[in-house]
């Protein structure tokens, strides 16, 4: 059995990551997969403590949070391509038009 | 108590005309100008015809079985209230909101009045307003209008509480309202009817307030069947219900047209000629007697002497209205407006009456105040039948007027003249042998309004005038009312008169008015059933009608034969000296003072060797013999100052027009400035600043994810610690 303390670590490790990359970067892309990277830290943290407390409600939120992150990625690439479609690029930082 | 018979059918009455109204609307929007609507249903008015006709009917079959007793029935109840009452084991049930309907005599009387008089006005539309090519394809509107009208004033007077009568009295404004503007395009006529409207409006607004206090000091209840309990009147504070029936007196005082709320009645002639008839001489003006009459349980139920005032004021504004408003018909050119006048003049008599019926019964001289009540509506019953019929015939007067007009134009165009006025005076003279069936019933008319012996209104103003100085003996306040009618019946012999010679005696002033000949259908039926119903109001004084008027339940009439003796005796053979010259007095004053001077002003023969006919002839021959000599020279009269003023109306329009400007207009200016200073001031200092709030808050949305991204995980990490702090 690992200590759920290290699973907890690595999540945390995994959640970080996942939001320096979507502060980081300009590929939208690249920004989805750094959200999922965070859903899916998250998810171990849910599956781990679920394992830790024997209780079976974590892993049906984690089973939630798969289900509604596969509809998430599905819309998102959408609105890429709908933006892509408009403004020939994916980068955020060329993207603005809710300024102001 | 709730019985059976024609009774049941009585709501159809103002039903009918009401449905009328937007049958006739409809069908003309659609049939607008074709033949049949034109020529076979008189645009409207056969329908209208129709439904007055078959209400004429009912009205007389319930008046049948009503002559000698009171009836009451509701009609429906729209929702009621009910509480146990754990004493008795039952509920109570009490009507909150129902029509219903009231019939005693006074109910009759008016009844009668308004329907046969809607009737006949009806008749004489068909033939005046559908042959004037200025009405040509909307007289459906005129028709609609009217049976509206028709509708509100019967339901008016069938209503079995106060609230109703004040709806149906609201109908009847509006629809005076719309029928004086019924020339919407002249700028007089359109001003006319806002003027009606705006100044009966002052009325209305505290009858409202009167009924408000009424309903608060009645518990509730403004049913006839409640607030005339002698029980529930012995309960109330008198001082509180005398101001509250003062305010309903306001209220009569702007539709009835007495001073100061008069001034709408002379502009109102500015409507076709049928609405003045029915409007402004026959049906709505009554409404405010009417509902001064229904106030008479108030006065004998209350404390003894405690309503006291409130009549002296109603006698007082009735004595002052009529010697003005027949100072003012003095000098009218205006066919119509000297009867305008003279109606207002006369239902001021019946105010005077009124207030003397309201002081005896308040100060318990049961007998004396039926009689005064007696002689007041019957004197309404009369002004009624002789001023509708007098409107009718000025209306005919002014028709042919007009068709001779465009006689004389059509034939010659030098004398085309845009600006010739057919309802001036100055314009007419010697149509007596032209217009023969008219002639005479004016002639009938302007003496049942002088009151010359014999004759309709000669009866019931008597009574009035005996019954004012009866009151003036026991409180002399009442003399100057008393005085001021005494006064007034002379003036009437003098301005009916003027009015009739210069239309209709005479040689003919100008080539129109020797054109002139009876030639329209429709129009004579009227006048001359008036005619008839006026000579016949003798039969009515012999069977008492006075009597049975003047005890809503009670009175009863007599047969003519048995009644007609004691009724001479009355009136000519008073037991009284003090009456008996008083009656002398005022028949004195007249029939002889009054006509004599305007037969020396404005008397003469007719042109040529043409004849009136034989009743007619000889008022004209002896206008002729007093107009030659006497050389009695009224320039020095006419030049007054007085005369000026009289011509602008005693300067009452220019008054409240001075005083609407100052004060209405200065506080109108005071409260836009209000409206634009501080309200949109407010207003607008709350949208700059959230305007400029929200620019400034705009900067905060960059556009970039990035930063989106940002704010969404501060905000988390900001609920966390949040959450951390609370556990």
């Amino acid at each position: 059995m690992i200590d759920p303390a290290w699973v907890s670590g690595l999540a945390a490790i995994l959640f970080i990551i996942g939001l320096w990359g979507a502060f980081s970067r300009k590929n939208a892309i690249v920004v989805l997969m750094c959200i999922e990277l965070m859903l899916n830290a998250v998810n171990l943290q849910f599956v781990a403590a679920a394992n830790h407390w024997g209780d079976v409600t974590g892993w049906v939120y984690a089973i939630f949070a798969i289900a509604i992150a596969a509809g998430e990625v599905a819309i998102g690439l959408a609105i890429f391509l709908s933006m892509y479609g408009q403004h020939e690029t994916i980068s955020l930082d060329e993207v603005n038009l809710l300024k102001n | 108590m709730s019985e059976t018979g024609i009774i049941d059918y009585a709501v159809l009455i103002p039903l009918l005309p009401m449905l009328a109204f937007p049958v006739i609307l409809f069908l003309g929007k659609i049939f607008n100008g074709t033949p049949g609507w034109v020529k076979n249903a008189k645009e409207g008015g056969i329908i209208a015809l129709t439904v007055m006709g078959a209400s004429l009917v009912l009205t007389l079959l319930l008046i049948k079985e009503h002559l000698h007793h009171i009836g009451s029935t509701n009609v429906f109840t729209w929702f009621e209230s009910s509480w146990w009452n754990p004493g008795a084991d039952v509920a109570i049930t009490t009507k909150v909101f129902g029509f219903g309907i009231h019939i005693d005599h006074l109910t009759v009387m008016l009844l009668f009045v308004a329907a046969f008089l809607c009737f006949l006005i009806n008749v004489f539309s068909i033939g005046y307003m559908n042959t004037d090519p200025i009405n040509d394809n909307r007289n459906h509107r005129f028709y609609a209008e009217f049976v509206l009208f028709c509708s509100g004033m019967l339901g008016m007077v069938l209503a079995d509480s106060f609230l109703w009568l004040f709806i149906f009295w609201e109908l009847m404004g509006l629809c005076s309202y719309l029928l004086i503007g019924f020339y919407w395009e002249r700028p007089s006529a359109s001003y006319a009817a806002k003027k009606a409207f705006l100044t009966t409006r002052v009325g209305d607004v505290f009858l409202i307030i009167g009924l408000v206090m009424l309903w608060n000091l009645f518990d509730g209840h403004l049913d006839y069947a409640y607030v005339f309990d002698p029980v529930n009147i012995a309960a109330v504070n008198s001082g509180d219900l005398q101001i509250a029936l003062g305010m309903m007196f306001i209220g009569a005082v702007g539709k009835s047209a007495q001073f100061p709320l008069h001034v709408w009645l002379p502009d109102a002639m500015e409507g076709p000629t049928p609405v003045s008839a029915l409007i402004h001489a026959a049906t709505m003006v009554n409404a405010g007697l009417y509902l001064v009459a229904r106030m008479f349980p108030f006065f004998s139920g209350a404390e003894l002497g405690a309503l006291s005032t409130l009549a002296i004021i109603i006698a007082c504004i009735g004595g002052i209205t009529a010697v003005m408003a027949a100072l003012i018909a003095f000098v009218q050119m205006d066919l119509k407006k000297v009867l305008a006048y003279s109606t207002m003049s006369q239902l001021a008599y019946i105010f005077t009456g009124l207030g003397s019926a309201l002081w005896f019964a308040n100060n318990g001289h049961d007998d004396l105040a039926a009689f005064a009540m007696g002689a007041s509506l019957f004197h309404l019953f009369n002004h009624a039948m002789a001023k509708g019929m007098l409107f009718m015939a000025s209306g005919s007067v002014i028709h042919e007027m007009h068709h001779a007009h465009h006689e004389v134009a059509h034939h010659d165009d030098d004398h085309h003249d845009d600006h010739f006025d057919a309802q001036s005076m100055e314009n007419m003279g010697g149509l007596a042998s032209r217009m023969p069936i008219t002639a005479t019933a004016m002639f009938v008319g302007s003496m049942s309004i002088i009151g010359i012996p014999f004759i309709g209104g000669f009866w019931s103003k008597e009574g009035i005038i005996s019954s004012a100085w009866q009151v003036a003996l026991k409180e002399p306040i009442f003399l100057l009312p008393a005085l001021l009618i005494l006064i007034g019946a002379g003036m009437t012999g003098f301005y009916m008169s003027r009015m009739w010679f210069m239309t209709f005696a005479g040689k003919p002033k100008t080539e129109v008015a020797e054109k002139v000949h009876e030639q329209t259908a429709w129009i004579p039926i009227p006048l001359v059933t008036l005619t008839v119903m006026t000579l016949g109001a003798v039969v009515l004084a012999g069977m008492h009608a006075g009597n049975w008027l003047g005890n809503f339940e009670t009175g009863h009439y007599s047969n003519f034969f048995d009644g007609f003796g004691t009724e001479i005796e009355h009136v000519f053979l008073n037991h009284d000296p003090f009456l008996m010259i008083l009656t002398y007095v005022a028949i004195g004053l007249s029939l002889v003072l009054g006509p004599s001077f305007a037969m020396a002003l404005y008397g003469g023969s007719l042109d040529g060797d043409k004849k009136a006919k034989p009743w007619m002839q000889w008022a004209i021959n002896l206008s002729a013999k007093v107009n030659k000599n006497s050389n009695f020279d009224n320039s020095k009269w006419a030049n007054s100052s007085l005369s000026d003023s009289l011509h602008k109306r005693l300067h009452f329009d220019a008054i409240y027009d001075a005083a609407v400007m100052k004060i209405v207009v200065g506080f109108a200016n005071l409260s836009a400035m209000f409206d634009s200073k501080v309200i949109d001031g407010a207003i607008k200092t709350i949208e700059s600043t959230s305007q400029n709030a929200s620019r400034k808050i705009r900067s905060l949305t960059t556009g970039s994810a990035r930063d989106y991204i940002m704010m969404a995980a501060l905000g988390t990490l900001a609920i966390f610690i949040l959450l951390w702090g609370v556990a």
